[in-house]
């Protein structure tokens, strides 16, 4: 169950959001315009779904300050928008942790992981369900059978027994989306994020139906940058084919990029295909003799799972840096007095992008989505771009990065063409999954394996800044990857010419 | 056969076309034969962003559409 591909009215806030941001920083206007986005975005007489529209307009306002990159905690003082957003960005501290924000009053406080009996029950004579329950917590009652909230176990033996489907196995949908067990619940029984656990994944973002979570962004510091005439220079993620729509071809985007005043754009499949040669190498010398196993470090999200869930893992995740720092070193290499911004599906590189290893390289991280809320603001019209401005920075495999296994295959490719060594390979996408994998590892369970971790249901494709789904992300990616001029990264010409 | 013409242009896949466009290619699988579709480039109505997503059934022009709307209106005009 996902609400991942659905146009909601929360992708729709969510993205006039940005679009409105985008447009403040794009012409030049004061502080005070901010003030009024909750106006304009909820410009209705009476309220369309929360109680009342102060308080639809109230989480508008803190959505618009978590877009420009606000701690949201600074909401519940009493201040104007623009009286904190200009203070907080006067005091030039574009973004700090957490990244992730559930907007508390915008909590619905939907009731936490319980098997609950629906009205299909008919109070049958054969009442299985409470035959089958190990805690004996159910009761038949007036009307129908009742699980005992207390004693119930969540084992399910319930549910799968019931001839009626009438029982259900119900759990909140941000706490469903989150595969290392971050949510947790307030004294009021909002959702809060602990973030010990939290890996900045941003499935809980897209899943919850009342858009309660957020996560920061940094359009207008970008954009406001941009304006006022520093150079950027943009590198973007392997799975932007197709992102922006079925026209908006991939020569179109890059031309539009360079329309809003990027100065040059370049493939993360390029770092990609130093990454992969650096893993293969890695891989080669030091499996299973020195490392156990090997993990993929091109994911932050998965990476952080290492750190802060299966810490035995840690020291067997690749310590190459990631396609997004070898690509954003090489344009800096080139363009030094340039600044660096990251074009992803991703919302942990925004995280990523503030590790002290990781600052000088990265300037600002923005999502597709946050981008296409941007060629608006902008009013760049991708599908009337009439010179398409070619790209070619990667090879194929450099360019399937973006989708589940395309690491693996990456580096698989590499060992064999150099070594002619055949490796095995173990692959998890999903935070659950990957989390599984990594524990199992721990256990000793891979020996001399690759693992490939990636924190999103069907890989980068899947991320929460993606536009279009995932299987359709997929197909074009693949697309892409064919026509690329190198076959592997040993054959990517403009490789040869970088050294990190 | 029913022709629906899907705006593409940066307003319209920002505010939900794209979303749209792949509920009626899902459609399309369901009624082989009976829907034609075209994705298009900006139609240049929609000025105002609240005007966006833009989509043709026919000869009727849809603005500020939406997925169960656009996918309605088609569903009149075939045999199910």
């Amino acid at each position: 169950m996902t609400l991942k591909g659905l146009y909601t009215d929360i992708s729709h806030i969510r993205r006039m959001v940005f679009e409105e941001v985008a447009r403040i920083a794009l012409e030049d206007k004061g502080y005070e315009e901010f003030d009024k986005i909750p106006y304009n975005i909820i410009d209705t007489e009476e309220p369309t779904y929360r109680s009342s529209i102060f308080k639809e307009r109230a989480i508008v306002a803190a959505r618009t300050r978590l877009a420009v990159g606000m701690d949201y905690k600074e909401s519940q003082e009493h201040k104007l928008i623009s009286e904190s957003i200009k203070t907080f960005l006067e005091e030039n501290n574009p973004f700090y942790k957490p990244l992730v924000r559930v907007i508390k009053f915008a909590c619905e406080k939907c009731p936490t992981k319980a098997h609950f009996v629906t009205n299909n029950c008919r109070k049958c004579l054969a009442h299985p369900c409470s035959i089958v329950c190990p805690v004996d917590a159910i009761t038949i009652g007036e009307t129908q059978a009742i699980i005992d909230q207390d004693k119930c176990i969540n084992c399910g033996r319930c549910r799968k027994v019931c001839p009626y489907n009438a029982i259900v196995d119900y759990e909140r949908p941000c706490a469903a989306a989150c595969g290392v067990d971050a949510i947790e619940s307030d004294e009021y029984g909002r959702a809060i994020i602990n973030q010990d656990k939290c890996v900045s994944c941003g499935q809980c973002i897209i899943s919850c139906p009342f858009g309660a979570i957020a996560d920061k962004s940094m359009i207008y510091q970008l954009l406001t940058d941009l304006k006022k005439g520093d150079k950027i220079n943009a590198i973007i993620a392997p799975s932007f084919v197709g992102q922006f729509g079925p026209l908006a071809s991939p020569g179109r985007i890059i031309a539009a990029l360079e329309k809003l005043g990027i100065e040059k754009v370049r493939e993360v499949s390029f770092g990609a295909d130093y990454a992969s040669l650096e893993e293969a190498e890695l891989f080669h010398e030091e499996v299973p003799d020195k490392k156990e196993y090997l993990g993929t470090s091109c994911c932050p999200s998965w990476t952080y799972i290492a750190d802060k869930h299966v810490e035995e893992a840690k020291d067997n995740i690749s310590p190459s840096y990631s396609p997004m720092v070898v690509s954003a070193d090489s344009i800096k290499k080139e363009d030094p007095d340039s600044k660096v911004v990251f074009i992803g599906p991703c919302v942990s590189k925004k995280l990523e992008a503030t590790d002290p290893h990781v600052v000088d390289y990265v300037d600002y991280v923005i999502t597709f989505e946050e981008l296409a809320a941007i060629f608006v603001a902008a009013d760049i019209e991708l599908t009337k771009i009439e010179k398409e401005k070619r790209i070619e920075d990667a090879s194929r495999y450099g360019r399937g990065y973006a989708n589940a296994g395309g690491v693996a295959e990456a580096i698989r490719t590499n060992l064999e063409d150099k070594y002619g060594s055949e490796i095995d390979i173990e692959k998890a996408d999903g935070l659950a999954d990957c989390k599984k994998m990594l524990t199992k590892a721990a256990h000793g369970k891979y020996e001399g394996y690759l693992l490939e971790g990636m924190a999103c249901p069907g890989g980068c494709v899947g991320g929460p800044g993606t536009l279009i789904k995932t299987k359709k992300a997929e197909k074009e990616v693949d697309k892409f990857s064919k026509e690329s001029p190198y076959r592997t990264a040993e054959n990517n010409e403009k490789l040869k010419k970088y050294e990190k | 056969m029913v022709t629906v013409e899907v705006c593409v242009g940066s307003h319209c896949a920002l505010v939900g076309g794209l979303n749209i466009l792949e509920s009626l290619e899902d459609l399309k699988e369901d009624y082989p034969g009976q829907i034609e579709l075209k994705k298009v480039e900006c139609l240049d109505v929609c000025d105002d962003i609240k005007r966006s997503p833009v989509v043709k059934v026919d000869d009727e022009v849809i603005t500020a559409a939406k997925s169960e709307v656009v996918m309605s209106k088609v569903m009149e005009r075939i045999e199910t």
